[in-house]
């Protein structure tokens, strides 16, 4: 299978800017300076997995489980590399997939339903924020999910509390 | 290891080690660990430190513990409420929980590590998060597909508005209120830009100027918190999530009435 260098391209991109994205928010949750850098590699891996299952027609809560899902195992990875807990990792990766316009939306959309003016526009504000309010959560769910991944299936302890 | 080895602690010393415990378990719900992880640290720290057993009970608002040792036990309450996001903190106290597990650490070797922990200042200075929280943002905008004009209006919006919210909250200023004026001003700042400014995609500026307000750490710990079963902690960082993106919305609302542009 031949990949179109075009793609490559795109995703390259993507991974820069997701990548970016980790390493401002590594800075704003005070991340220790040794583990910046598995942030930006984990936030651009993650995202750019993501945005590449997208482009070959995935959905996004599905994307995101797979793109959260190896965050979870390069933070489990960088935690054992680095000596930190896997949160430092994970998190500020994560961040790169909040569905934050989501979220937006659908608070957006409760301010202008209070608005309306008739039972049809009305009608399509509340389908809007039940759509948004739908994907936010769902997606909220694939991350969590997804970075509990490795946990979830290689390291079932039985609980010490 | 069995119990019989282990001699139980006078209630003093219990009263010395439910303190450290106590105060680890609180500086890793203040800043940002989920609930499993706070038990889990917390039930180590105490049993390394002498104790037979620990419970613990992780509130919304407060930690609630237990040592026992022997026929002896004392319970502590603790009020928490959540100051932020500090990774170098939560690594901090995994690190000491480690040392403390292998026999490293004595009690007060404990106490003055934490009051280390806890004075320890942020690794990065003021001006240098809001330039990588500007930066961060207008990632997100070029994620989003804008160009380089929305990228440099998204740097700018959220870079200041960053400075606004460091401002604020130094000032104690209710945090839903801090969230909404910073959205206000970050997306006051991307709704002239969207008005005056050149551009297709010059409507991404709007959402990604307020990401830098996403609750993301609220919603990814709700997520995990349930998942693993503590409902209750789950439910409420759930809400908090909600209403911060509430806030956030309201802001940006206000902003795009007062410039007089509209959709997202």
């Amino acid at each position: 299978m031949s990949v179109d260098p075009a793609i490559l391209w795109l995703v390259g991109k993507d991974a820069l800017w997701a990548g970016m994205a980790a390493l401002g928010f590594a800075i704003l949750f005070n991340v220790p300076v040794r583990a910046l850098a598995a942030c930006f590699v984990n936030g651009a891996l993650g995202h750019a997995l993501r945005s590449l299952l997208m482009h070959y027609g995935l959905g996004i809560e599905a994307a995101t489980l797979a793109g959260a899902a190896l965050i979870g195992f390069l933070g489990i990875a960088s935690a054992r590399l680095w000596k930190a807990p896997a949160p430092v990792f994970t998190i500020p990766g994560a961040i790169t997939l909040v569905p934050g316009t989501f979220a937006f939306r659908t608070m957006l959309g409760l301010l202008q339903f209070a608005a309306a003016t008739s039972s049809d526009a009305g009608g399509e504000i509340l389908w809007n924020i039940s759509f948004n309010a739908t994907k936010t959560a769902l997606i909220l769910a694939a991350i969590a999910v997804g970075i509990a991944t490795p946990t979830l299936l290689f390291d079932r302890r039985k609980p010490v509390v | 290891m069995s119990d019989s080895l282990i001699q139980p602690l006078p209630r003093e010393e219990l009263r010395d080690v439910i303190d450290l415990a106590l105060w680890s378990g609180q500086l890793l719900l203040q800043h940002g660990a989920e609930a499993q992880r706070v038990e889990e640290t917390v039930h180590r720290l105490g049993t390394a430190l002498g104790c037979n057993w620990m419970d613990i009970v992780v509130s919304p608002n407060g930690l609630f513990v237990s040592t026992i040792s022997g026929e002896e036990f004392r319970t502590k309450v603790r009020r928490v409420v959540s100051l932020g996001v500090d990774m170098t903190k939560v690594s901090a106290i995994n690190r000491l929980t480690r040392r403390v597990v292998e026999g490293e650490l004595d009690r007060a070797q404990v106490r003055s590590e934490l009051e280390r922990i806890v004075s320890t200042p942020t690794h990065y200075p003021r001006w240098l998060v809001v330039l990588m929280v500007g930066l961060a943002c207008a990632a997100f905008s070029q994620l989003m597909g804008g160009d380089w004009a929305v990228f440099g209006a998204t740097f700018l919006a959220a870079g200041t508005g960053m400075a606004v919210r460091q401002r604020l909250s130094s000032h104690h200023f209710n945090g839903l209120l801090v969230v909404i004026a910073t959205a206000l001003v970050a997306g006051g700042l991307a709704a002239l830009f969207v008005r005056y400014g050149t551009g297709e995609s010059r409507q991404i500026a709007l959402a990604a100027s307020v990401l830098l307000l996403v609750p993301g750490v609220p919603l990814i710990n709700a997520a995990e918190d349930l998942i693993q079963g503590h409902i209750l902690i789950g439910l409420a960082r759930g809400m908090t999530g909600a209403l911060i993106s509430l806030s956030i919305a309201l802001g940006l609302w206000l902003a795009m009435r007062l410039v007089g542009v509209s959709g997202l």
